[in-house]
Protein backbone atom coordinates (compact mmCIF):
# COMPACT_ATOMS: atom_id res chain seq x y z
CA UNK A 1 0.00 0.00 0.00
CA UNK A 2 1.10 3.58 -0.55
CA UNK A 3 3.04 5.11 2.29
CA UNK A 4 3.76 8.81 2.87
CA UNK A 5 5.23 10.25 6.07
CA UNK A 6 6.47 13.74 6.84
CA UNK A 7 8.48 15.11 9.75
CA UNK A 8 9.17 18.76 10.51
CA UNK A 9 12.37 19.38 12.42
CA UNK A 10 14.49 22.34 13.43
CA UNK A 11 15.13 24.22 10.20
CA UNK A 12 14.12 21.37 7.87
CA UNK A 13 11.22 19.19 6.73
CA UNK A 14 11.67 15.58 5.66
CA UNK A 15 9.30 13.44 3.62
CA UNK A 16 9.34 9.71 2.87
CA UNK A 17 7.20 7.92 0.29
CA UNK A 18 6.95 4.36 -0.90
CA UNK A 19 8.57 4.04 -4.31
CA UNK A 20 6.24 1.51 -5.92
CA UNK A 21 3.79 2.24 -8.71
CA UNK A 22 1.03 -0.37 -8.55
CA UNK A 23 -1.72 -1.38 -11.00
CA UNK A 24 -4.17 -3.81 -9.32
CA UNK A 25 -1.95 -6.69 -8.20
CA UNK A 26 1.13 -5.86 -10.26
CA UNK A 27 4.02 -3.65 -9.16
CA UNK A 28 4.85 -1.65 -12.30
CA UNK A 29 7.86 0.21 -10.93
CA UNK A 30 10.04 0.08 -7.84
CA UNK A 31 11.59 3.52 -8.30
CA UNK A 32 8.62 5.85 -8.67
CA UNK A 33 9.46 9.29 -7.30
CA UNK A 34 6.31 10.62 -5.65
CA UNK A 35 7.92 13.75 -4.21
CA UNK A 36 7.70 16.64 -6.71
CA UNK A 37 9.69 19.84 -6.22
CA UNK A 38 7.70 23.10 -6.52
CA UNK A 39 10.48 25.61 -6.94
CA UNK A 40 13.68 25.50 -4.97
CA UNK A 41 12.42 25.36 -1.40
CA UNK A 42 9.06 23.58 -1.47
CA UNK A 43 8.13 20.03 -2.35
CA UNK A 44 4.90 18.06 -2.48
CA UNK A 45 4.47 14.33 -1.83
CA UNK A 46 1.27 12.79 -3.14
CA UNK A 47 -0.57 9.54 -2.67
CA UNK A 48 -3.86 8.41 -4.19
CA UNK A 49 -5.28 7.48 -7.58
CA UNK A 50 -2.37 7.15 -10.01
CA UNK A 51 -3.80 9.61 -12.55
CA UNK A 52 -4.99 12.29 -10.13
CA UNK A 53 -1.80 12.03 -8.06
CA UNK A 54 0.49 13.04 -10.89
CA UNK A 55 -1.86 15.39 -12.76
CA UNK A 56 -2.84 17.34 -9.70
CA UNK A 57 0.65 17.71 -8.26
CA UNK A 58 1.94 18.83 -11.67
CA UNK A 59 -0.95 21.32 -11.84
CA UNK A 60 0.09 22.80 -8.50
CA UNK A 61 3.72 22.91 -9.65
CA UNK A 62 2.78 24.71 -12.87
CA UNK A 63 0.75 27.30 -10.99
CA UNK A 64 3.60 27.92 -8.56
CA UNK A 65 5.97 28.38 -11.51
CA UNK A 66 3.56 30.75 -13.27
CA UNK A 67 3.22 32.88 -10.15
CA UNK A 68 7.01 33.11 -9.82
CA UNK A 69 7.35 34.13 -13.48
CA UNK A 70 4.59 36.72 -13.31
CA UNK A 71 5.54 38.29 -10.04
CA UNK A 72 9.31 37.78 -9.85
CA UNK A 73 8.95 36.36 -6.35
CA UNK A 74 7.98 32.87 -5.39
CA UNK A 75 5.02 31.71 -3.34
CA UNK A 76 5.67 30.80 0.28
CA UNK A 77 4.98 27.25 1.45
CA UNK A 78 1.89 28.46 3.29
CA UNK A 79 0.59 30.18 0.16
CA UNK A 80 1.13 27.06 -1.95
CA UNK A 81 -0.60 24.88 0.64
CA UNK A 82 -3.58 27.22 0.81
CA UNK A 83 -3.78 27.55 -2.96
CA UNK A 84 -3.81 23.74 -3.24
CA UNK A 85 -6.51 23.50 -0.61
CA UNK A 86 -8.64 25.96 -2.56
CA UNK A 87 -8.28 23.93 -5.75
CA UNK A 88 -9.21 20.71 -3.94
CA UNK A 89 -12.21 22.42 -2.36
CA UNK A 90 -13.50 23.70 -5.70
CA UNK A 91 -12.96 20.30 -7.31
CA UNK A 92 -14.68 18.48 -4.45
CA UNK A 93 -18.20 19.15 -5.64
CA UNK A 94 -17.40 19.05 -9.34
CA UNK A 95 -14.85 16.37 -10.05
CA UNK A 96 -12.99 15.48 -6.86
CA UNK A 97 -9.28 14.86 -7.06
CA UNK A 98 -8.40 11.61 -5.31
CA UNK A 99 -5.06 12.85 -4.09
CA UNK A 100 -3.66 13.28 -0.60
CA UNK A 101 -0.68 15.57 -0.31
CA UNK A 102 2.04 16.63 2.06
CA UNK A 103 3.50 20.05 1.25
CA UNK A 104 6.91 20.55 2.87
CA UNK A 105 8.99 23.68 2.52
CA UNK A 106 11.49 26.11 3.95
CA UNK A 107 10.92 29.89 3.89
CA UNK A 108 13.49 32.45 4.94
CA UNK A 109 12.36 34.12 8.13
CA UNK A 110 9.66 31.58 8.87
CA UNK A 111 11.68 28.35 8.83
CA UNK A 112 10.40 24.92 7.90
CA UNK A 113 6.73 24.02 7.47
CA UNK A 114 4.80 20.83 6.83
CA UNK A 115 1.21 20.88 5.60
CA UNK A 116 -1.22 17.94 5.47
CA UNK A 117 -3.89 18.06 2.74
CA UNK A 118 -6.37 15.41 1.81
CA UNK A 119 -8.82 14.87 -1.05
CA UNK A 120 -11.61 16.56 0.94
CA UNK A 121 -9.53 19.77 1.05
CA UNK A 122 -8.52 19.38 4.66
CA UNK A 123 -5.52 21.55 5.47
CA UNK A 124 -3.43 21.30 8.63
CA UNK A 125 0.02 22.59 9.50
CA UNK A 126 1.66 19.78 11.44
CA UNK A 127 4.89 18.51 12.94
CA UNK A 128 4.37 14.92 11.81
CA UNK A 129 1.86 13.74 9.24
CA UNK A 130 1.22 10.83 6.90
CA UNK A 131 -1.14 8.69 4.80
CA UNK A 132 -1.72 5.07 4.04
CA UNK A 133 -2.10 2.00 6.20
CA UNK A 134 1.54 2.26 7.18
CA UNK A 135 0.92 5.62 8.80
CA UNK A 136 -1.44 3.97 11.27
CA UNK A 137 1.56 2.27 12.87
CA UNK A 138 4.06 5.01 12.38
CA UNK A 139 2.17 8.13 13.48
CA UNK A 140 1.93 6.86 17.05
CA UNK A 141 5.62 5.87 16.98
CA UNK A 142 6.57 9.36 15.87
CA UNK A 143 4.26 10.93 18.47
CA UNK A 144 6.61 9.49 21.08
CA UNK A 145 9.83 10.29 19.28
CA UNK A 146 9.24 13.83 18.01
CA UNK A 147 10.54 16.87 19.86
CA UNK A 148 10.88 20.51 18.76
CA UNK A 149 14.68 20.45 18.37
CA UNK A 150 14.74 17.39 16.14
CA UNK A 151 17.92 17.16 14.06
CA UNK A 152 18.20 15.83 10.54
CA UNK A 153 19.98 12.71 11.77
CA UNK A 154 17.25 12.01 14.33
CA UNK A 155 14.53 12.51 11.70
CA UNK A 156 16.29 10.19 9.26
CA UNK A 157 16.54 7.56 11.98
CA UNK A 158 12.82 8.00 12.66
CA UNK A 159 12.11 7.45 8.96
CA UNK A 160 14.23 4.26 8.95
CA UNK A 161 12.45 2.92 12.02
CA UNK A 162 9.09 3.76 10.47
CA UNK A 163 9.91 1.87 7.29
CA UNK A 164 11.19 -1.08 9.34
CA UNK A 165 7.92 -1.20 11.28
CA UNK A 166 5.85 -1.06 8.11
CA UNK A 167 7.84 -3.89 6.52
CA UNK A 168 7.50 -5.87 9.70
CA UNK A 169 3.77 -5.51 10.26
CA UNK A 170 1.98 -4.48 7.07
CA UNK A 171 0.99 -7.41 4.84
CA UNK A 172 1.54 -5.43 1.62
CA UNK A 173 4.50 -3.26 2.47
CA UNK A 174 6.49 -1.65 -0.31
CA UNK A 175 10.10 -2.89 -0.61
CA UNK A 176 11.54 0.48 -1.69
CA UNK A 177 11.21 4.06 -0.39
CA UNK A 178 12.27 7.61 -1.32
CA UNK A 179 13.35 10.16 1.28
CA UNK A 180 13.81 13.86 0.53
CA UNK A 181 14.64 16.79 2.79
CA UNK A 182 14.14 20.55 2.34
CA UNK A 183 16.07 23.12 4.36
CA UNK A 184 17.61 26.54 3.80
CA UNK A 185 19.87 25.08 1.11
CA UNK A 186 16.99 23.66 -0.89
CA UNK A 187 15.76 20.18 -1.66
CA UNK A 188 17.90 17.03 -1.70
CA UNK A 189 17.34 13.29 -1.84
CA UNK A 190 18.74 11.19 0.99
CA UNK A 191 19.76 7.65 0.06
CA UNK A 192 18.49 5.16 2.59
CA UNK B 1 -7.91 68.83 -37.51
CA UNK B 2 -7.27 65.25 -38.53
CA UNK B 3 -6.79 64.19 -34.90
CA UNK B 4 -10.36 65.09 -33.96
CA UNK B 5 -11.70 62.81 -36.66
CA UNK B 6 -10.34 59.92 -34.63
CA UNK B 7 -11.47 61.05 -31.24
CA UNK B 8 -14.94 59.58 -31.46
CA UNK B 9 -13.95 55.98 -31.02
CA UNK B 10 -11.96 54.95 -28.05
CA UNK B 11 -10.60 51.86 -29.65
CA UNK B 12 -9.29 53.46 -32.82
CA UNK B 13 -5.75 54.73 -33.11
CA UNK B 14 -5.22 58.17 -34.64
CA UNK B 15 -2.71 58.46 -37.53
CA UNK B 16 -0.07 59.75 -35.16
CA UNK B 17 -0.37 56.63 -33.05
CA UNK B 18 -2.38 58.03 -30.16
CA UNK B 19 -5.59 56.92 -28.55
CA UNK B 20 -7.18 60.33 -28.29
CA UNK B 21 -9.71 59.35 -25.62
CA UNK B 22 -6.88 58.51 -23.25
CA UNK B 23 -5.35 61.94 -23.81
CA UNK B 24 -8.74 63.45 -22.93
CA UNK B 25 -8.93 61.25 -19.86
CA UNK B 26 -5.57 62.59 -18.73
CA UNK B 27 -6.98 66.08 -19.16
CA UNK B 28 -9.81 65.14 -16.85
CA UNK B 29 -7.22 64.02 -14.30
CA UNK B 30 -5.30 67.26 -14.62
CA UNK B 31 -8.40 69.21 -13.76
CA UNK B 32 -8.81 67.35 -10.51
CA UNK B 33 -7.59 68.40 -7.10
CA UNK B 34 -3.88 67.93 -6.50
CA UNK B 35 -2.73 64.75 -4.79
CA UNK B 36 0.81 63.70 -3.96
CA UNK B 37 2.78 60.95 -2.34
CA UNK B 38 6.26 60.52 -0.89
CA UNK B 39 8.03 57.27 -0.13
CA UNK B 40 10.26 57.49 2.92
CA UNK B 41 12.78 54.98 4.22
CA UNK B 42 10.33 53.67 6.82
CA UNK B 43 6.92 54.39 5.30
CA UNK B 44 4.83 56.19 2.69
CA UNK B 45 2.63 59.29 2.94
CA UNK B 46 -0.12 60.36 0.53
CA UNK B 47 -2.04 63.59 0.76
CA UNK B 48 -4.67 65.54 -1.14
CA UNK B 49 -6.62 68.77 -1.20
CA UNK B 50 -10.21 68.36 -0.12
CA UNK B 51 -11.87 71.19 -2.04
CA UNK B 52 -15.60 71.01 -1.52
CA UNK B 53 -18.06 72.81 -3.82
CA UNK B 54 -19.86 74.62 -1.00
CA UNK B 55 -19.66 75.33 2.72
CA UNK B 56 -22.95 73.50 3.09
CA UNK B 57 -21.33 70.15 2.29
CA UNK B 58 -20.86 67.94 5.36
CA UNK B 59 -17.05 67.93 5.37
CA UNK B 60 -16.61 64.89 7.57
CA UNK B 61 -18.65 62.66 5.28
CA UNK B 62 -16.22 63.18 2.42
CA UNK B 63 -13.26 60.81 2.51
CA UNK B 64 -10.99 60.94 -0.49
CA UNK B 65 -8.17 58.81 0.86
CA UNK B 66 -9.36 55.22 1.02
CA UNK B 67 -8.00 51.97 2.44
CA UNK B 68 -7.69 48.97 0.10
CA UNK B 69 -6.14 46.48 2.54
CA UNK B 70 -4.77 46.82 6.08
CA UNK B 71 -1.43 47.91 4.64
CA UNK B 72 -2.39 49.60 1.35
CA UNK B 73 -4.19 52.91 0.79
CA UNK B 74 -5.04 55.00 -2.27
CA UNK B 75 -5.76 58.57 -3.31
CA UNK B 76 -7.00 59.77 -6.67
CA UNK B 77 -7.07 62.89 -8.81
CA UNK B 78 -9.87 63.34 -11.31
CA UNK B 79 -13.42 62.02 -11.31
CA UNK B 80 -14.39 60.77 -7.87
CA UNK B 81 -17.09 58.32 -9.00
CA UNK B 82 -14.64 56.61 -11.37
CA UNK B 83 -12.23 56.10 -8.50
CA UNK B 84 -14.95 54.38 -6.46
CA UNK B 85 -15.26 51.63 -9.08
CA UNK B 86 -11.51 51.04 -9.04
CA UNK B 87 -11.48 50.95 -5.24
CA UNK B 88 -14.21 48.27 -5.28
CA UNK B 89 -12.34 46.16 -7.80
CA UNK B 90 -9.04 46.58 -5.96
CA UNK B 91 -10.53 45.56 -2.63
CA UNK B 92 -12.11 42.50 -4.18
CA UNK B 93 -8.87 41.55 -5.93
CA UNK B 94 -7.03 41.81 -2.61
CA UNK B 95 -9.54 39.56 -0.84
CA UNK B 96 -9.57 37.04 -3.70
CA UNK B 97 -5.79 36.82 -3.34
CA UNK B 98 -6.14 36.29 0.38
CA UNK B 99 -8.75 33.57 -0.15
CA UNK B 100 -6.42 31.74 -2.51
CA UNK B 101 -3.12 32.07 -0.68
CA UNK B 102 -4.05 32.99 2.90
CA UNK B 103 -1.49 35.80 2.65
CA UNK B 104 -1.78 39.55 2.07
CA UNK B 105 -1.42 40.66 -1.53
CA UNK B 106 1.92 42.35 -2.33
CA UNK B 107 1.51 46.02 -3.22
CA UNK B 108 2.95 45.62 -6.72
CA UNK B 109 0.48 42.88 -7.58
CA UNK B 110 -2.53 44.87 -6.39
CA UNK B 111 -1.37 47.83 -8.46
CA UNK B 112 -1.02 45.54 -11.46
CA UNK B 113 -4.58 44.25 -11.00
CA UNK B 114 -5.97 47.79 -10.86
CA UNK B 115 -3.90 48.94 -13.82
CA UNK B 116 -5.08 45.91 -15.81
CA UNK B 117 -8.68 46.95 -15.20
CA UNK B 118 -7.88 50.48 -16.33
CA UNK B 119 -6.28 49.12 -19.50
CA UNK B 120 -9.27 46.87 -20.24
CA UNK B 121 -11.47 49.96 -20.35
CA UNK B 122 -9.26 51.35 -23.12
CA UNK B 123 -9.70 48.31 -25.32
CA UNK B 124 -13.35 47.31 -24.86
CA UNK B 125 -16.53 48.23 -26.69
CA UNK B 126 -19.07 50.58 -25.19
CA UNK B 127 -16.95 51.83 -22.30
CA UNK B 128 -14.73 54.84 -21.70
CA UNK B 129 -11.40 55.12 -19.88
CA UNK B 130 -11.40 55.96 -16.19
CA UNK B 131 -10.98 59.69 -15.59
CA UNK B 132 -8.63 59.21 -12.64
CA UNK B 133 -5.01 58.69 -11.86
CA UNK B 134 -4.32 56.82 -8.63
CA UNK B 135 -1.49 57.05 -6.15
CA UNK B 136 -1.28 53.76 -4.25
CA UNK B 137 0.79 53.61 -1.06
CA UNK B 138 1.61 50.39 0.76
CA UNK B 139 4.08 48.59 3.00
CA UNK B 140 4.66 44.88 2.44
CA UNK B 141 7.52 42.42 2.75
CA UNK B 142 9.40 44.37 0.05
CA UNK B 143 9.25 47.53 2.11
CA UNK B 144 7.43 50.84 1.56
CA UNK B 145 6.19 51.46 -1.98
CA UNK B 146 4.40 54.22 -3.88
CA UNK B 147 2.78 53.57 -7.26
CA UNK B 148 0.92 55.71 -9.76
CA UNK B 149 -1.68 54.22 -12.12
CA UNK B 150 -2.93 56.24 -15.11
CA UNK B 151 -6.12 56.04 -17.24
CA UNK B 152 -4.13 54.27 -19.95
CA UNK B 153 -3.30 51.45 -17.60
CA UNK B 154 0.36 52.40 -17.23
CA UNK B 155 1.76 52.17 -13.76
CA UNK B 156 5.05 53.30 -12.28
CA UNK B 157 6.75 53.11 -8.93
CA UNK B 158 7.77 56.50 -7.59
CA UNK B 159 9.95 57.87 -4.84
CA UNK B 160 7.69 60.90 -4.83
CA UNK B 161 5.00 62.05 -7.24
CA UNK B 162 2.10 64.41 -7.70
CA UNK B 163 -1.03 64.24 -9.86
CA UNK B 164 -3.85 66.65 -10.63
CA UNK B 165 -4.11 70.38 -11.15
CA UNK B 166 -0.79 71.45 -9.68
CA UNK B 167 1.32 68.44 -10.54
CA UNK B 168 4.10 70.14 -12.49
CA UNK B 169 4.94 72.67 -9.80
CA UNK B 170 4.44 70.11 -7.08
CA UNK B 171 6.81 67.62 -8.74
CA UNK B 172 9.44 70.33 -9.13
CA UNK B 173 9.08 71.17 -5.47
CA UNK B 174 9.31 67.49 -4.52
CA UNK B 175 12.43 66.99 -6.61
CA UNK B 176 14.18 69.62 -4.54
CA UNK B 177 12.89 68.41 -1.21
CA UNK B 178 13.17 64.65 -1.63
CA UNK B 179 16.04 62.80 0.07
CA UNK B 180 16.73 59.07 -0.23
CA UNK B 181 17.05 58.53 3.52
CA UNK B 182 14.02 60.58 4.53
CA UNK B 183 12.04 59.28 7.48
CA UNK B 184 8.26 59.17 7.47
CA UNK B 185 8.02 62.14 9.84
CA UNK B 186 10.07 64.30 7.47
CA UNK B 187 8.10 63.05 4.49
CA UNK B 188 4.82 64.10 6.07
CA UNK B 189 6.21 67.60 6.59
CA UNK B 190 7.50 67.74 3.02
CA UNK B 191 4.14 66.54 1.70
CA UNK B 192 2.27 69.27 3.55
CA UNK B 193 4.68 71.94 2.39
CA UNK B 194 4.32 70.77 -1.20
CA UNK B 195 0.53 70.81 -0.96
CA UNK B 196 0.63 74.30 0.49
CA UNK B 197 2.68 75.60 -2.47
CA UNK B 198 -0.21 75.38 -4.92
CA UNK B 199 -3.05 75.73 -2.44
CA UNK B 200 -5.60 78.46 -3.15
CA UNK B 201 -6.53 80.12 0.10
CA UNK B 202 -5.62 79.03 3.58
CA UNK B 203 -4.72 75.37 4.16
CA UNK B 204 -5.91 73.79 7.38
CA UNK B 205 -6.83 70.42 8.82
CA UNK B 206 -10.36 70.66 7.37
CA UNK B 207 -9.47 71.00 3.71
CA UNK B 208 -6.71 68.41 3.30
CA UNK B 209 -6.46 64.67 3.89
CA UNK B 210 -3.28 62.77 4.76
CA UNK B 211 -2.75 58.99 4.83
CA UNK B 212 0.32 57.12 6.05
CA UNK B 213 1.61 53.59 6.32
CA UNK B 214 4.70 52.85 8.38
CA UNK B 215 6.77 49.92 9.58
CA UNK B 216 3.75 48.66 11.49
CA UNK B 217 2.16 47.79 8.11
CA UNK B 218 -1.04 49.61 9.11
CA UNK B 219 -2.43 52.12 6.64
CA UNK B 220 -4.41 54.88 8.28
CA UNK B 221 -5.53 58.46 7.75
CA UNK B 222 -4.18 61.11 10.09
CA UNK B 223 -6.80 62.58 12.37
CA UNK B 224 -7.64 66.26 12.17
CA UNK B 225 -5.73 67.01 15.37
CA UNK B 226 -2.65 65.18 14.06
CA UNK B 227 -2.77 67.18 10.82
CA UNK B 228 -3.15 70.35 12.87
CA UNK B 229 -0.02 69.48 14.86
CA UNK B 230 2.00 68.81 11.72
CA UNK B 231 0.79 72.05 10.15
CA UNK B 232 1.83 73.99 13.22
CA UNK B 233 5.27 72.41 13.02
CA UNK B 234 5.92 73.30 9.43
CA UNK B 235 4.31 76.71 9.28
Amino acid sequence: MEYVMGIKGKGFAMVCTSATAVQQIITMKHDEDKILPLGTHTMVATSGEPGDRVQFSEFVAANARLYALRNKSKLSTKAIANFTRGELATALRKGPKSANLLVAGYDKGKGASLYFLDYLATLHSMNIAGYGYGSWFVLSMYDRMWHPDLTEAEALEMMRLGIEEVKNRLVVASPTYTVKIVDENGIRTIPL
Amino acid sequence: MAESAYSFSLTTFSPSGKLVQIEHALNAVNQGATSLGIKARDGVVIATEKKLPSVLVDKDSVKKIVQLTPEIGVIYSGMGPDSRILVRKARKAAQTYFMTYNERIPVAQLVREVATVMQEFTQSGGVRPFGVSLLIAGYDSHGPQLYQADPSGTFFAWKASAIGKNMTDAKEFLEKRYAEDMLLEDAIGAALLTLKEGFEGAMDEDNIEVGIVGKDHEFRCLSKSEIKDYLEEIL
